[in-house]
């Protein structure tokens, strides 16, 4: 992949030179061409028109291609990244059952087994989930087939579901609820796949130390907001907004080997937009956690 | 008894395959980190006599963990464990000097099979018997000596370690000194590969092996392509 991207660079210099060339030829000619046929005002003005069109060509041909280089870099990063979510719990899956084929095990044994298969399809299948979702909330049209949703109960069955699957059994992920009901209009399943992605990057980016704050809470006279506090790796100012875009990974987690597609903020993003609300992110800066907020338009009585 | 470090950050993969290395009777241990494992590995130099090693690994990843093992002198048999199986992937492993690689997902039987051929050929290089043949300890050529108890080339007071494949490759081709064997019967009787490996791997492997031997590897004396075939090795040339 660097290698290719070396590759990239160099073509994009390449292109950058020869419009740099062509540039200079055209200068060249114009004013060769004026020179010669100052007097002919009609064909200059033809001359000067065509000239801005070309030029103009040349920098959108340019950015264009600046711009596919970019997502198909991105796409590469996805690829690798979902093959190896995919390919890793199979591997695991295989490896486990063909020991139980191969080998006499105890029952104790088996069910150790048996129960690594079992978190190992999980994970397989939130991959999956999640590559098909990012793919359906792609579209930023509103959701449809809107029903009323229970904004605390959403956030309650993700923050114990997150917090079985992270084996975390000492209150790491505290759920504080205000008092009130807060219910919106929307896809119940998006709204869970939305909190669960931030419940989740909150766990991961932790590091060793997980400690996340949940919070439910009003947000002005009509909206609802659930964030999401971590003391995790944290993000750069200019990265704030970068993180919600599709397949982008924060530099620091792509080091520190985090696992991830890129596509879990892109998800949260959609569900919001879908949902007639927003999601943002803030942080003191790198090393200093950071909070999601999801905030949803409430349902009007 | 043998010893193996799985060097695997994920966590089900590495219990999975300590489990199966020590139902097979041998000494298996796990590190997640490829900076940890990078300094276990060299600061003990003899702990373990194979390494299983992930490519994306936290810390150091498993193409720079062997470069660096390599280029720090030590030469324990590697075989690489990935997801990415793409040849570029592959080649890049066997340029930075891992012995055989394995992709993800991959056969138990397959796997154990590997492991056992990687410690077979260690003791097999070290005139351990073999199947059928009359041990080979040493080889002298045109000023070089070929040491495959210590896997080393000597020649005018320089050493050149050799890791495992190398030596192995070696070894075939001087016990069929004078004859071309193709690209495929390398992969068969060195590699013990019978699947469809790209034969690009012995090629590296080969090229490797030319700026060790060879003068002017440009210009090969003694180890001769032979083209649309494989290679020849020849210790005493004619001219």
């Amino acid at each position: 992949m660097d290698r290719s991207g070396g590759t990239r660079k160099r073509s994009v210099l390449l292109v950058a030179l020869l419009g740099a060339g062509l540039i200079a030829v055209a200068v060249a000619l114009n004013v060769s061409f004026i020179v010669a046929n100052w007097r002919a005002g009609l064909l200059l003005l033809v001359g000067i028109v065509s000239f801005a069109v070309l030029i103009g060509g040349l920098a959108l041909n340019t950015a264009f291609l600046i711009r596919e280089i970019r997502k198909s870099e991105q796409h590469d990063a996805f690829i690798h990244a979902v093959t190896h979510e995919l390919k890793t719990p199979l591997a695991s899956i295989k490896l486990y059952l063909q020991t139980l084929r191969q080998r006499e095990l105890s029952p104790d044994k088996q069910h150790e087994l048996i129960d690594t298969m079992l978190e190992d399809s999980d994970r397989l299948q939130r991959t999956i989930d999640q590559i098909l979702l990012a793919g359906k909330t792609g579209d930023a049209r509103r959701v449809d087939n809107a029903t009323t949703v229970d904004v605390s109960a959403v956030v309650d069955e993700c923050v114990t579901l997150a917090g079985k699957r992270h084996h975390l059994v000492n209150g790491e992920v505290q759920l504080s609820v205000s008092p009130g009901t807060f219910v919106v209009m929307g896809d119940r399943d998006e709204l869970v796949a939305a909190v669960t992605n931030l419940v989740d990057n909150a766990i991961k980016y932790s590091g060793d130390r997980v400690k996340v704050a949940v919070d439910v809470a009003r947000a002005g006279a009509r909206r609802v907001s659930i964030s999401v506090r971590d003391q995790g790796i944290g993000i750069k100012g200019p990265e704030l907004k970068r993180v919600f875009r599709r397949f982008y990974r924060l530099p620091a987690a792509l080091q520190s080997r985090v696992r991830g597609t890129g596509v879990g903020l892109s998800i949260v993003q959609a569900v919001a937009r879908r949902h007639g609300g927003r999601a943002y992110a803030e942080s003191r800066g790198a090393g200093r956690g950071s909070t999601f907020t999801l905030e949803l338009p409430m349902r009007s009585s | 008894m043998s010893r193996v470090l799985i060097v695997e950050d994920e966590e089900h993969l590495a219990a999975g395959l300590k489990f199966n290395l020590e139902t097979e009777g041998l000494v298996a241990e796990v590190e997640e980190n490829g900076q940890v494992a990078l300094d276990r590995l060299t600061s003990e130099p003899n702990e373990f006599d194979v390494v299983l090693l992930d490519v994306m690994l936290p810390g150091l990843d498993g193409f720079e963990v062997v470069r660096r093992l390599r280029e720090a002198g030590r030469f324990v048999p590697v075989m690489l464990l990935t997801a990415r199986s793409h040849t570029d992937d592959v080649l890049r492993g066997f340029e930075a000097g891992a012995d055989d690689y394995l992709p993800k997902p991959f056969d138990l039987a397959i796997l154990l099979a590997r492991v056992q051929g990687l410690l077979r050929r260690k003791t097999w290089l070290r005139g351990g018997e073999a199947a059928g043949d009359e041990a080979l300890e040493e080889f002298r050529f045109a000023g070089k000596h070929i040491d495959f108890r210590e896997q080393v080339l000597r020649w005018d007071g320089t050493e050149q370690p050799l890791t495992l494949m190398e030596a192995t490759l070696l070894r075939y081709l001087v016990r069929h000194d004078g004859q071309t064997v193709s690209r495929k019967v390398l992969l068969e009787e060195v590699w013990g590969v019978r699947e469809d490996t790209d034969t690009r791997t012995v090629d590296n492997f080969i090229a490797r092996l030319r700026r060790y031997i060879e003068a002017e590897p440009s210009d090969p004396k003694h180890l001769h392509t032979i083209r649309g075939v494989g290679y020849r090795f020849v210790s005493e040339p004619a001219d």
